[in-house]
């Protein structure tokens, strides 16, 4: 819990020196967890219904081929770019705020973004993908304002509050589109889009997840900005950071993102938590140390649970959001239980 | 997720709860009114077992389109419907009071009309004990193991209580012919598939289910054994092209509840790997009309629409 609160920053965190020391010092672990996550999205193209080995691939078969290029590679390919994009948002989303507690499903961005959807449901059904998200992210974009502009106004003093405000606020933001589900029996449908569900990415139906992708590496690319705002206004502009600029470039990128998963899957639910506090267990506050681990742990996490959601009641699906929210529920009481004594 | 707000429903069923719970245990005994009008009444199967109603109520409510569609049918009226956009067929009873959702009961609703009988069936079967505080209760649910079984005993039982018995028994006498002569087609029809598509999604049912018609009744050969659950199994494209039917019967879910925003069921199947089955390549892909088969299911008409539907799809 104490490490919510900013630690100055030439001297690094109990974490970080842990981490010079350790192992996690050089590049090489890097490429070792790079090629563990390249080994599990291989594995997540062999899993599924239909039979494509790497046998019948080196043979030239042709449709194992098709399949992989129509189906298995799109899916494998969304479910990397969802866990990265969604990963990274969360660890912007948590230096910016800081607080570790925070993310875009426990901050109102999410449940913001869900109701542009619901909005987009009723009045204006027949728009394409790309609009849909870009309604999607407006509201995620506003909802999360809104968030900031109630902490801005909130003596803040115990780091608990910062996610209680967020949950609540996400609380009445998904009221509301529970209310209007209701109001037109679309219960059932809220959930069904909501629920990530990754059975249905085909080719031509999950590239609007290469924008969360970009935005990604932009966030990467920027991440030495993100630490600097993430240490407080004054601190920032003093070190010649425009503070708010890079709060809106953040912001832009974690409702973005936010809303594109939304649109395409669903909502993917801790994902942004648990994998940036994973990742902080061991790196610290760091944000360009973090980011590329942030993302590959957020792809494999999500590789992993899509292939357990495949396999565990084959030939039939457990939608992603069901498993990440089991997996990634239990891997955060572990993290809170024992990240308080360990980094507390 | 784990913080999910509670679902207004929820609270809604937690503050009826409470208040019916006392009223039952200040009442102590079962003494309700249907037992107190004797010779006006008549005793009906439904699905929980033979029950005392009141003769040719004069305010039936229902919580089932279907069960409004086979007193419609029959000839009679229902003094409250639930909200819902009706099929045409049905249309004189859009501007019918209404009681609540298909799940839920709007009770100041009911007390205004004071039914005789209200009539229930899986999707509102939860609210029955409060409802039957107010009037007789009846659940006419269909059994998915015995889909005609149980729609032939739910009409019987709605003419009874009617007075219709004769229109009942043709109109039965009708669909059974249809039957006969439908299975004859679907048994010689080779292997089929149900999916259901709902926001893009897409979910695969089997013998035995709610759509299981098909197969148990019609005989279609199912083209993958699937484990029988309401809400079908939820599969991957590929799964529905290893299965590889030789006809697709396609419910579109988005069309039945009036939500058409999303890609009709068409578009959802109309992609590289469900090109690859012999359904999709032999044009066999039957649309069945969503409302008969998803919202009115059980329903006199909407099952002989059922019926047809795959009829009409074989042939063509």
């Amino acid at each position: 819990m104490t490490a919510t609160t900013p630690s100055p920053p030439p001297a690094p965190s109990p974490a970080v020196r842990r981490a010079r020391r350790g192992r996690w010092g050089a590049a090489a672990p890097l490429l070792l967890g790079a090629s563990v996550v390249a080994a599990l999205a291989l594995l997540s193209l062999f899993v599924g219904v239909s039979d494509v080995s790497p046998a019948a691939l080196l043979r030239g078969d042709s449709d194992a081929w098709e399949l992989v290029a129509v189906s298995r590679g799109p899916r494998t390919t969304a479910l990397v770019l969802a866990g990265v994009s969604l990963s990274i948002a969360g660890l912007i989303m948590q230096v910016l705020v800081r607080n570790r507690f925070v993310d875009p499903s426990t901050a109102g961005t999410v449940d913001s973004a869900t109701l542009g959807l619901v909005v987009v449901m009723l009045y204006a059904p027949g728009l394409p993908l790309i609009a849909k998200a870009g309604v999607a992210s407006v509201f995620a974009l506003a909802g999360t304002g809104v968030f900031l502009a109630l902490l801005s106004r909130m003596p803040l003093r115990s780091p608990v509050m910062v996610p209680l405000v967020g949950l609540m606020f996400g609380g009445v933001v998904g009221a509301a589109s529970s209310f209007v589900a209701y109001r037109f029996d679309l219960v059932q449908s809220l959930l069904a889009w909501t629920t990530a569900d990754f059975s249905g990415i085909l080719r031509g139906r999950y590239e609007l997840l290469w924008v969360a992708g970009v935005l990604a590496v932009v966030a990467w690319v920027v991440a030495d900005r993100f630490t600097i705002a993430g240490l407080g206004a004054e601190v920032a502009t003093g070190l010649g950071v425009d503070h708010r600029r890079v709060l809106m470039t953040g912001l832009v990128v974690v409702a973005l993102v936010s809303a594109v998963v939304v649109t395409t899957a669903g909502v993917i639910p801790f994902l942004g938590l648990v994998v940036p506090n994973v990742v902080r267990l061991f790196l610290g506050d760091h944000v360009r140390r973090s980011i590329p681990w942030v993302a590959l742990v957020g792809a494999g996490f999500v590789l992993v649970c899509d292939v357990l959601g495949r396999t565990l009641r084959h030939p039939y699906e457990i939608p992603l959001g069901v498993v990440v929210g089991v997996v990634g529920s239990v891997v955060f009481l572990v993290l809170l239980l024992k990240g308080s004594s360990r980094v507390g | 997720m784990t913080l999910r707000r509670p679902r207004p429903t929820s609270v809604a069923l937690v503050a009826l709860a409470l208040p019916s719970a006392l009223v039952l245990t200040a009442c102590g005994s079962d003494d309700t009114t249907a037992t107190d009008t004797g010779a006006a009444t008549v005793t009906v199967e439904t699905a929980q077992g033979p029950v005392e109603v009141p003769r040719e109520p004069e305010t039936v409510i229902t919580y089932d389109i279907g069960v409004l569609d086979t007193i419609d049918t029959l000839g009679g009226e229902v003094a409250g419907v639930p909200e819902f956009a009706m099929p045409d067929y049905l249309s004189a009873y859009s501007d019918a009071p209404v009681v609540g959702s298909l799940f839920e009961p709007d009770f100041e609703a009911v007390a205004e009309i004071d039914p005789d009988l209200i009539i229930v069936t899986g999707r509102s079967l939860e609210a029955m004990p409060d409802l039957e505080e107010i009037a007789p209760t009846i659940d006419l649910s269909t059994d998915e193991a015995d889909y005609l079984g149980s729609v032939e005993r739910n009409v019987r039982s709605l003419a009874t209580i009617i007075g219709e018995e004769d229109a009942a028994e043709d109109a039965l006498a009708d669909l059974q012919a249809d039957v006969e002569e439908t299975r004859a087609a679907g048994s010689e029809a080779g292997t089929g598939l149900i999916v259901m598509t709902s926001a893009g999604e897409v979910s695969a049912y089997g013998a035995g289910s709610r759509f299981g018609l098909v197969h148990d009744v019609l005989g279609v050969e199912p083209a993958v054994d699937i484990d029988s659950a309401t809400h079908g199994e939820p599969v991957s494209f590929e799964f529905v092209a290893e299965a590889d039917p030789d006809w697709l019967f396609v419910v579109d879910r988005d069309v039945a509840i009036g939500e058409t925003s999303g890609e009709s069921a068409e578009q959802v199947l109309d992609n590289d790997l469900v090109a690859r089955t012999t359904a999709w390549s032999q044009d066999q892909v039957v649309q069945l009309d969503p409302m008969a088969w998803y919202i009115v299911s059980g329903g006199l008409t909407a099952t002989a629409t059922m019926v047809s539907d795959v009829a009409d799809g074989l042939a063509s």
